[in-house]
């Protein structure tokens, strides 16, 4: 029996807000709810939901030999159809309803979807990173309540790590594509770091008040706010906790400010070229940095041209967000081509995730190792006639596939079993590293130093569990995928078979 | 003077390479080769240092050996560029300094006479420190100040001009920043220029009894004495920032290039790095 990951799921292009509305998961915890009850048909599940998609990824039996099915197979396969019956009836609407603006992916297809999700290639604003975030939590979720097994769990430290590179090796998530973030990154051109400058919001628009807010996040050091209704200049600065300011008072206090946001209703500019001129005199020419983001515009378009005095109008910063947009949609390219041979990777680790290629993987690892440890001691020993050479290579070759024999002939029993068989050849190549995976020494730093049996566990673990900077999110995929499980059977296990084995067996005992 | 010799083909080999990989790492943005450039100029920077005391501790200190002053200008201007980068991290710097220090010290061995000093042994080492030192480091000071202005106008204009900025402009420091580059070479740089005209006066007077000779360099040296003063006096006291302190201080490093290179080359003057007047 082939388990196959699927997908399926409607995001901003494929459905409108309200069938958005009608269709999220978003209300409450749907695995918590026991929406999504696990069986045959479907053996691992999680949902993500937010304003912008819904993803449901399910792994489950797969019928059809051949992966990557089209599209309109894809959402027959009777795994899809039991997700789609499930979150029909979790909204209380019917398949049909939903039917017509919901994509299926199945096989690799699914993972390549997932992983473009993850880097935000499929975001309504592309390289936006919040997805990652909701992606993180509703796998941590899935983990807690034991939905995630082998598959999901690998899927979706992939996916983690897959973003990650996507992030560092392109530039599709770097530059402003917001007007009031544009902003605060020209500020930091203009000044540097924020401590120590301090910001004036001239009339309390929205666009000026996010503004505000990522100046504050900059760590700017005081933010004033004047405001014609004096009672909403007071609520914002309260906010920020900044200074509120009459409306009249503010040209006066120009001079203590580094840069002003102005966004008020006026009709005529409220910030003259010659009133800059004279604050200018008097703070000694220490730069400004004018934002107007309002229509018309409140700002003299003259104060441009003086020394040290910068000003950027609306339009100016429609701009600077255009061509980052542009160029972020340059470097999907470079990103999908990662996402394409991450996916490609997976595919590879799905495979082998038989007995068969195990087998042979834990052979080649012996006998390499045997090889190079010959190698150091026959440099040592110098000269050896071939007769010597032969007879060490057969003895340290024997004795490395024979320290591999228990292990395999365990596994060949465990896979006459057929509900564990996945999980002890992903542990058993998790073990060995058979896959290669680099583990940062940060690994699972979160779990160091719990207890003495943990901190055994996170020793070894900390050698071959792959993912970075996901501690709990592999932590929980660990515990969830041998200890949760429920279908380990401590009668089978031979009685010292070592550390976490144990651990899960006595749980399951205990309950 | 093997040793010598060897010293003087390392310092030339790792300077070329510091300001090649220095250069090619802060345009192509890589900060592998920004990282290698600045190893490469230490290293320099260290058997330069060993050249210059097996110059100054071997032979009797009269006899400048030719290039000296060139050498130690070269080492000043490092010794400049060390203290900023380590002070302010501006690794834009490394695109100015290493370059100007490589160029100082290839010249400094085209030099081949010796150079004879009229005065009393004693005040020498007085000559070297006050004179020499006081104005080579603020040689390197402005040499920096004016890159830093160069880069602040560019970005300013780009800045102002509301374009996009591409490639390495992307790693340049703020603005603020290179304006408190200028404000401390400024601040800096002008005593010690106005110390290293006045030693140099004294030692004038001492050696051949009068203060000013109107010797070409010492003309220009005065008028870039009196566009710092001016330049000291408008930032300390009127607080210019910015685009016009920027652009003064290239004026005053091209002023003193002018008086280093081209009179040195094409005009007798008697401040020579190669013959005596």
């Amino acid at each position: 029996m082939n388990q196959t990951v699927h997908l399926l799921g409607l995001n901003h292009r494929t459905a409108g807000v309200e069938i958005r509305e009608k269709f999220a998961l978003t209300d409450c915890d749907p695995l918590e709810a026991g929406l999504f009850p696990l069986d045959d048909a479907l053996t691992e599940i999680m949902v993500l939901s937010t304003c912008n998609r819904v993803e449901l990824v399910a792994v489950g039996p797969d019928l059809d030999s051949g992966g990557g099915a089209e599209h309109a197979d894809a959402a027959e396969s009777p795994t899809a159809r039991r997700v789609l019956e499930l979150w029909a009836a979790a909204r209380g609407e019917s398949v049909a309803d939903i039917r017509p603006y919901v994509y299926a992916y199945s096989g690799l297809d699914a993972v390549n979807h997932l992983f473009k999700v993850a880097s935000s290639l499929d975001s309504m604003v592309l390289g936006e990173p919040q997805i990652l975030g909701q992606l993180k939590t509703a796998y941590r979720k899935a983990t807690a309540h034991g939905s995630t097994r082998v598959i999901l769990n690998r899927l979706l430290h992939k996916a983690f790590s897959v973003a990650k590179r996507v992030r560092t090796e392109t530039a599709v998530a770097s530059s402003a594509v917001s007007i009031s973030y544009a902003a605060v990154e020209l500020a930091k051109r203009i000044f540097g770091d924020m401590g120590g400058y301090s910001a004036m919001l001239v009339g309390a628009g929205e666009m000026a008040e996010l503004a505000a807010l990522h100046l504050v996040n900059a760590g700017i050091d005081k933010v004033y706010v004047a405001n014609r209704t004096f009672a909403r200049a007071e609520e914002l600065a309260r906010q920020f906790r900044g200074e509120p300011i009459v409306f009249e008072e503010f040209p006066r206090r120009l001079v203590d400010v580094d840069i002003v946001i102005s966004s008020t209703g006026s009709p005529s500019a409220v910030i003259r070229a010659r009133d800059v001129k004279d604050v200018l005199k008097r703070r000694k020419n220490r730069p400004m940095f004018f934002i107007d983001i309002a229509v018309p515009r409140d700002i003299d378009p003259d104060v441009n041209g003086l020394d040290n005095v910068y000003l950027y109008d609306i339009d100016d910063l429609k701009e600077v967000v255009e061509e980052n947009l542009a160029q972020r949609r340059e470097e999907a390219a470079r990103a999908e081509a990662i996402v394409d041979s991450e996916t490609r990777a997976f595919g590879h680790w799905l495979k082998s995730l038989d007995l068969q290629p195990t087998i042979v993987d834990l052979l080649r690892t012996g006998e390499e190792i045997a090889d190079r440890e010959l190698a150091k001691t026959l440099k040592r020993l110098g000269n050896v006639d071939d007769e010597t050479r032969e007879a060490l290579q057969t003895m340290v070759r024997a004795a490395a596939r024979k320290i591999f024999h228990e292990p395999i002939c365990f596994l060949k029993r465990r896979a006459r079993e057929e509900a564990s068989t996945r999980r002890y050849i992903d542990v058993t190549r998790r073990m060995f590293n058979l896959d290669g995976d680099e583990v940062p020494p940060d690994a699972h730093a979160a779990r160091r130093g719990i207890g003495a049996e943990d901190a055994e566990g996170a020793g070894s673990d900390g050698a071959c569990g792959p993912g970075e900077e996901l501690d709990m999110d592999l932590d929980g995929g660990l515990d969830g995928d041998l200890a949760g499980g429920g279908d380990l059977d401590p009668g089978a296990e031979p009685k010292n078979s070592g550390g976490p084995f144990c651990t899960g067996g006595r749980a399951e005992d205990a309950k | 003077m093997a040793f010598v010799d060897l010293l003087r083909f390392c310092v030339i080999a790792l300077y070329l390479l510091g300001t090649a990989t220095g250069v090619a790492g802060f345009l192509g943005r890589r900060n592998g080769l920004l990282k290698t450039g600045l190893w490469a100029n230490g290293a320099g920077f260290a058997a330069h240092t060993l050249l210059l005391v097996a110059a100054l501790g071997g032979g009797p200190l009269p006899e400048l050996a030719p290039g000296l002053s060139l050498q130690m200008l070269s080492w000043c201007l490092l010794a400049v560029y060390f203290m900023l980068l380590w002070r302010f991290r501006l690794p834009f710097i490394s695109i100015v300094a290493p370059p100007l220090a490589l160029a100082a010290f290839v010249w400094s061995l085209s030099m081949t006479a010796a150079r004879q000093a009229e005065m009393p042994k004693a005040l020498v080492g007085l000559f070297l420190g006050l004179h020499i030192g006081s104005l080579f480091a603020c040689f390197g000071l402005m040499a920096i100040a004016a890159g830093a202005g160069m880069l602040f106008l560019h970005l300013n204009r780009k800045i102002k001009g509301k374009e996009k900025l591409t490639g390495f402009r992307k790693d340049l420091p703020a603005l603020s920043t290179f304006d408190r580059v200028n404000h401390v070479a400024v601040v800096s740089g002008f005593p010690l220029y106005t110390l290293g005209l006045i030693s140099g006066f004294v030692w004038a007077k001492l050696t051949w009894g009068r203060v000013l000779s109107w010797d070409p360099k010492e003309v220009v040296a005065l008028v870039i004495w009196f566009v710092f003063a001016f330049l000291f006096h408008q930032r300390l006291a009127l607080g210019w920032k910015g685009r016009k302190p920027a652009r003064l201080a290239v004026w005053i490093f091209v002023f003193i290039l002018l008086s280093l290179v081209v009179i040195n080359i094409f005009v007798p003057t008697h401040h020579s790095f190669t013959h005596s007047a």
